[in-house]
């Protein structure tokens, strides 16, 4: 089941190219590195997938129904990647903020939020304005309510950014949890080695467009051709373009290894 | 507009916590009581027509505490959540745009009322003591209708909140509110004696600005004048949810127009 689609995308802000006619889709229980550099358009993706713009053309689904439409949002948890909260709350009202506007009951959300902020480690500073807390246990709390109202889909834009070692491998695990337990998973990431830690496929931007996109299994360990050699040629100046398109095409129908895409569809 | 009672609740909260926790308004307590307390209690001179004009001083005082309260709290609404991106995971759980308007507005007022709630206790007890007049009716009304003014200048400060920075809001909604309060009933005769086109903007001002005169009963409460009618007092209070809810439509209509 396909829980994002995008079909042809395209979103330019004024005369300045955002996004470029992007196609992508993420099935059920699925983990998704979206990587590219700064100004790829990761964050402009994530901001249609979230309903707050909408695109200039194409058409785009989130499970199965319209963004901008809150019963969609209602399935969908995000954390952002720099979202300081309200610096004069504490992580319990922060939680129940986040409670209420997803209509949780007072119950329903005490219980929740106890159970988070002791799965993320705020268990000792929950008596403490949000204001005190270091970038990462900001980022730990924003974990808290993205997991809030237990979404299907999970949007996570940069999400190991200010996490210390213990707190990353908590989090991989957190997200390797979710996926078990049928969740599907789409992460905009610099962090390529985390990417080849835990998504099932990957799909690299450039300047809007997507360059690259296929399983992580594929290239997980072979040094020839591992994640981070893909991404340095795909955002490199060299040739073949054409070629890289269509391999694109070709691993994401098969699932092949990207080189062994690129290979098929030279020769 | 969708709106859900859980939901406004929830951001209506916030913005009664933000403000109390912030204690931008102890400051304001202390000057009103440090201002409030002298003018309240001493009578200069033995005169006691100069105690009922202290009264209204302390009076004017509390009129102008609760203009920046409410414009200082409205005004900060949205601006510091688009800084700080707060507003994203905001509008990522299953709200609408409406919702988030109605919460944020409910929330400023209640803040703001509470707070007049307090200068006004504080003025009824110490005139009570003096003159031996305990919250009579005249002294309710204007309660009553300051919370409506409340309403309108809460509703301006969150209109431009979209579209100003706080420090512009500010500025233009005070001046505006002020300048109504104090020659909102003398409009049409300044119009009639200014040529065109002075007359014009006049006159548009008049039909359109919002007449902060009507919430003014202050002076009825220092002369203690008898109360006006109930039927007029909610004539005034259906003109400030009127005035409020046309503020609040333009505000969303900026509000969705807004991109991320």
């Amino acid at each position: 089941m396909e829980i994002v689609k995008l079909d042809g995308v395209t979103k330019a802000f004024g005369s300045v190219p955002a996004v470029n006619g992007l196609s992508l889709t993420i099935r059920q229980g699925e983990i998704l590195g979206f990587l590219g550099t700064n100004g790829a358009g990761k964050t402009t993706t994530i901001k249609m997938l979230l309903g707050f713009c909408r695109p200039d053309a194409g058409c785009l689904s989130v499970l199965g129904g319209d963004p901008c439409d809150p019963a969609t949002r209602a399935k969908i948890g995000y954390m952002p990647e720099t979202a300081y909260y309200y610096p004069y709350l504490h992580v319990r009202e922060l939680l129940s903020l986040y409670g209420g506007l997803c209509g949780m009951s007072k119950s329903a959300i005490r219980e929740r939020s106890e159970e988070l902020i002791a799965r993320v480690g705020l268990k000792d500073a929950g008596d403490r304005l949000l204001r005190h807390y270091s970038k990462g246990m900001l980022q730990r709390a924003g974990i808290a309510q993205a997991l809030l109202h237990d979404p299907d889909l999970l949007i996570l834009d940069e999400p190991f950014t200010g996490l210390d070692p213990l707190a990353r491998i908590h989090f991989r695990d957190l997200i390797l949890e979710l996926k078990r337990r049928g969740k599907t998973i789409f992460f905009s990431s610099h962090e390529l080695s985390e990417a080849e830690l835990i998504c099932d496929r990957v799909a690299i931007l450039k300047q809007g467009s997507l360059v690259w996109s296929g399983a992580v299994g594929a290239v997980a360990g072979n040094g020839e051709q591992n994640l981070e050699r893909i991404f340095l040629k795909m955002l490199g100046e060299s040739d073949g373009s054409d070629v890289r398109k269509r391999a694109v095409a070709c691993a994401e129908k098969t699932d092949a290894s990207p080189r062994a895409a690129e290979e098929e569809v030279q020769s | 507009m969708k709106v859900c009672p859980r939901q406004i609740q929830a951001l209506a909260r916030l913005s009664v916590l933000e403000l109390y926790r912030r204690k931008d308004l102890i400051v304001v307590f202390v000057l009103g009581a440090v201002i409030l307390l002298p003018l309240a209690l001493f009578t200069p001179f033995g005169v006691s027509g100069a105690a009922r004009y202290m009264n209204e001083v302390a009076l004017l005082l509390v009129w102008l505490f609760s203009l920046v309260i409410g414009l200082g709290v409205s005004a900060r609404l949205f601006p510091p959540e688009f800084e700080s991106r707060t507003i994203y995971p905001m509008l990522a759980k299953p709200v609408a745009r409406g919702t988030i308007l109605v919460g944020k507005y409910l929330g400023a007022l209640a803040a703001s009322v509470s707070a007049l709630m307090v200068f006004y206790l504080a003025y009824g007890v110490l005139v009570g003591v003096r003159q031996g007049a305990w919250f009579p009716v005249v002294f309710v009304q204007a309660f009553v209708l300051h919370v409506g003014f409340l309403a309108v200048v809460t509703a301006l400060g969150l209109a431009g909140s979209l579209v100003l920075t706080p420090s512009a809001n500010l500025t233009m909604n005070g001046l505006l509110v002020i300048g109504m309060l104090f020659f909102g009933q003398r409009l049409p005769s300044l119009a009639a004696a200014q040529p065109q086109p002075g007359k014009a903007v006049l006159t548009l001002l008049h039909w359109f600005a919002p007449h902060m005169e009507f919430f003014d009963l202050r002076q009825r409460v220092v002369h203690q004048w008898p109360a006006i009618g109930w039927g007029v007092c909610a004539a005034v209070l259906i003109y400030a949810a009127g005035y409020a809810a046309v503020c609040l439509a333009l505000a969303s209509v900026a509000f969705r127009k807004k991109r991320f």
